[in-house]
């Protein structure tokens, strides 16, 4: 079975206008294959996630017509997820939280050699439940790694998700999040190292199906080298979803002149008693801090870490798990240390 | 020793110091006043190594050694200190990390070893204290959310914390009440004594009150224009600046 490359948005398309999935798929030699979790459960819904003008849901799609491996989870795990050189993976995780309960996942993306992993997280969250759900992407340089994510967020809930991307060959992490009780949050945050010829594209689309419920998007991204980096986020807030809360934030930091972050923040608002931001900057380090930080002995390049772990800082408060702060902050740590 | 020779710079292709020449003994304190756009400023950034001046000509050295070539971390492992007159805000550094950092920095360029997270802490408990700096202000972020006098403060602090052989004060006590002066001035002179040179850049007298000079110089159009003892401040005070400007004009 070739690479269903007919399928796959080219450029053309509103949503994939800065991700050229099917540019990086042609370069790749891959077979079908498994990453040996098996498939015998029940997939909880079959079907593609969103309303009609949610018309992007192709790798949902691609995924659900090349399940390799089904994983289903209903409480605290670590997930691998793991290429191979040479693999055409679909892997498609289920992870169902009932009411009343508190459940943390921790998912790792990476691989060896080049690939192409489409995976699908296919989430439902009860009532009064809250899922905090960490996502550590290291991809080889020669991987192409799509996620679609999709969450239904029930009543009195939370949704509290970090993505940190630190080694991306290709990597589109997409989510589709509806918040369909009164009284719930959906919190993503994330982190984009990226340096050499990395690419990755964070598309988020939050949709607001009920009354006095919050969103908060907070994306800090990193470019170095000839990195691409992609940020859309979408709140989409229907006429019935009053005393909606909805932020989103996107901050990149530019630290080589031939890298490129484009953004894109879209709020979409029917309801008229709502509070909705976005903002989104894209810029340098600034001089003065990093002057101040050198007048007192500190190395530049020192300096310059400090400031970018500082500039990191504010997505990392978002995770309320504080040994995973200090995974992230550590691995944070790491890729300024590797990229000296 | 720092000796300024024939010191010129430009900022966007325009020249704002323009020949000067300074020289201050060890252990000695310099005043130097003037009026607003004389290059004061630009000075004390010259000195500490801000990349943004063009430095075209003359030369600045530290105990016969030119700093000229030198970044701003290597002025500063050297013992060149500049207290800001707009200390810089940074969101998401604790105090406490910045100053570890920096003193392990110029811990180890100076050939002493680093000090570990207790002696660290031992120093800067210290420190505060002498200074009556409470510790809180140590888990905050670098200057943000700071008052006037705090900020001010905290300079003298990271001073007192880095030893250096030479201190330039950059308007100080800008924006400072005079209670606040006077802690930030009993700081620095605590710190007065040895071979630790000073140069006190400011616009008032009011500073030089409570930081007595030995030299007091006044600065105008890139140049030192006058020196004299600390009655030169009075009467600049007196008079204003007008007059020693437009006679050495």
């Amino acid at each position: 079975m070739g690479l269903p490359l007919e399928r796959i948005p080219t450029t053309k398309s509103e949503r994939w206008k800065y991700t050229n999935l099917p540019r990086a798929l042609k370069k790749l030699d891959l077979k079908s294959a498994s990453l040996g979790w098996g498939s015998n459960v029940v997939v909880l819904q079959p079907t593609a996630p969103g309303e009609a003008q949610y018309q992007d849901t192709v790798l949902w799609d691609l995924n659900t017509s090349h399940v390799s491996d089904v994983q289903f989870f209903t409480g605290n795990a670590d997930i691998d997820v793991v290429a191979r050189d040479g693999q055409w993976l679909s892997p498609r995780i289920v992870i169902d939280i009932k009411d009343n309960e508190t459940v943390t996942i921790v998912e790792r993306q990476g691989g060896q050699g080049s690939y192409w992993k489409n995976t699908v997280v296919q989430i439902r969250i009860g009532n009064n439940s809250t899922l905090r759900h960490y996502r550590l992407n290291d991809e080889a340089a020669g991987g192409v790694s799509t996620i679609f994510t999709h969450v239904k967020i029930g009543r009195d809930s939370t949704y509290e998700t970090f993505s940190l991307i630190e080694g991306a060959g290709f990597v589109r992490n997409q989510t589709h999040a509806e918040i369909q009780g009164e009284n719930a949050h959906c919190w993503m945050n994330g982190i984009n190292l990226l340096k050499g010829d990395q690419h990755a594209d964070t598309t988020i689309t939050i949709e607001h199906q009920q009354p006095h419920c919050t969103s908060k998007q907070t994306f800090k991204s990193v470019l170095d080298g000839k990195s691409h980096c992609v940020f859309q986020g979408k709140v989409h807030v229907h006429q019935i979803a009053q005393k909606t809360d909805g932020y989103q934030l996107s901050n990149a930091l530019i630290l080589s002149p031939a890298a490129e972050m484009d953004t894109k923040p879209e709020l979409e608002i029917y309801a008229d008693d709502v509070k909705c931001s976005h903002g989104a900057t894209t810029g340098r380090l600034d001089d003065a801090p990093l002057f101040y930080l050198r007048a007192r002995g500190i190395p530049e390049e020192m300096a310059r870490a400090l400031l970018i772990e500082a500039f990191c800082g504010q997505a990392i408060e978002g995770v309320s798990d504080e040994a995973m702060q200090e995974i992230i902050r550590e691995k944070v740590g790491q890729w300024l240390t590797s990229r000296a | 020793m720092i000796e300024i020779k024939q010191l010129k710079a430009e900022i966007d292709g325009k020249e704002i110091l323009k020949g000067l020449d300074l020289t201050i003994e060890p252990g000695k304190v310099h005043a130097i006043m003037g009026p607003n756009g004389s290059g004061k400023s630009t000075l004390s950034y010259v000195l500490a190594g801000r990349e943004d001046y063009d430095v075209t000509g003359g030369d600045i050295t530290l105990n016969g050694e030119s700093i000229m070539e030198m970044a701003p971390e290597e002025r500063a492992a050297k013992g060149v200190f500049l207290a800001f007159q707009y200390p810089v805000e940074i969101p998401g550094v604790q105090m406490t990390t910045f100053m570890k950092t920096a003193v392990n920095s110029v811990r180890k360029a100076r050939g002493q070893g680093e000090l570990d997270a207790i002696d660290f802490l031992k120093l800067m408990k210290g420190k505060c204290k002498e200074l009556g700096i409470s510790d809180e202000m140590m888990k905050r972020a670098v200057n943000v959310g700071f008052s006037g006098g705090e900020k001010k403060r905290n300079e003298v602090l990271q001073m007192a914390m880095l030893e250096p052989t030479f201190a330039v004060l950059d308007e100080t006590d800008s924006g400072l009440d005079i209670d606040a002066l006077k802690i930030v001035a009993d700081g620095v002179n605590k710190m007065r004594g040895g071979d630790r040179s000073f140069l006190v850049i400011t616009h008032y007298q009011r500073l030089l009150d409570y930081i007595k000079p030995d030299v007091v110089h006044v600065m105008a159009n890139g140049k030192i224009i006058k020196t004299g003892g600390p009655e030169l401040a009075h009467e600049l005070e007196a008079k204003g600046y007008a007059d020693i400007v437009g006679a050495a004009a």
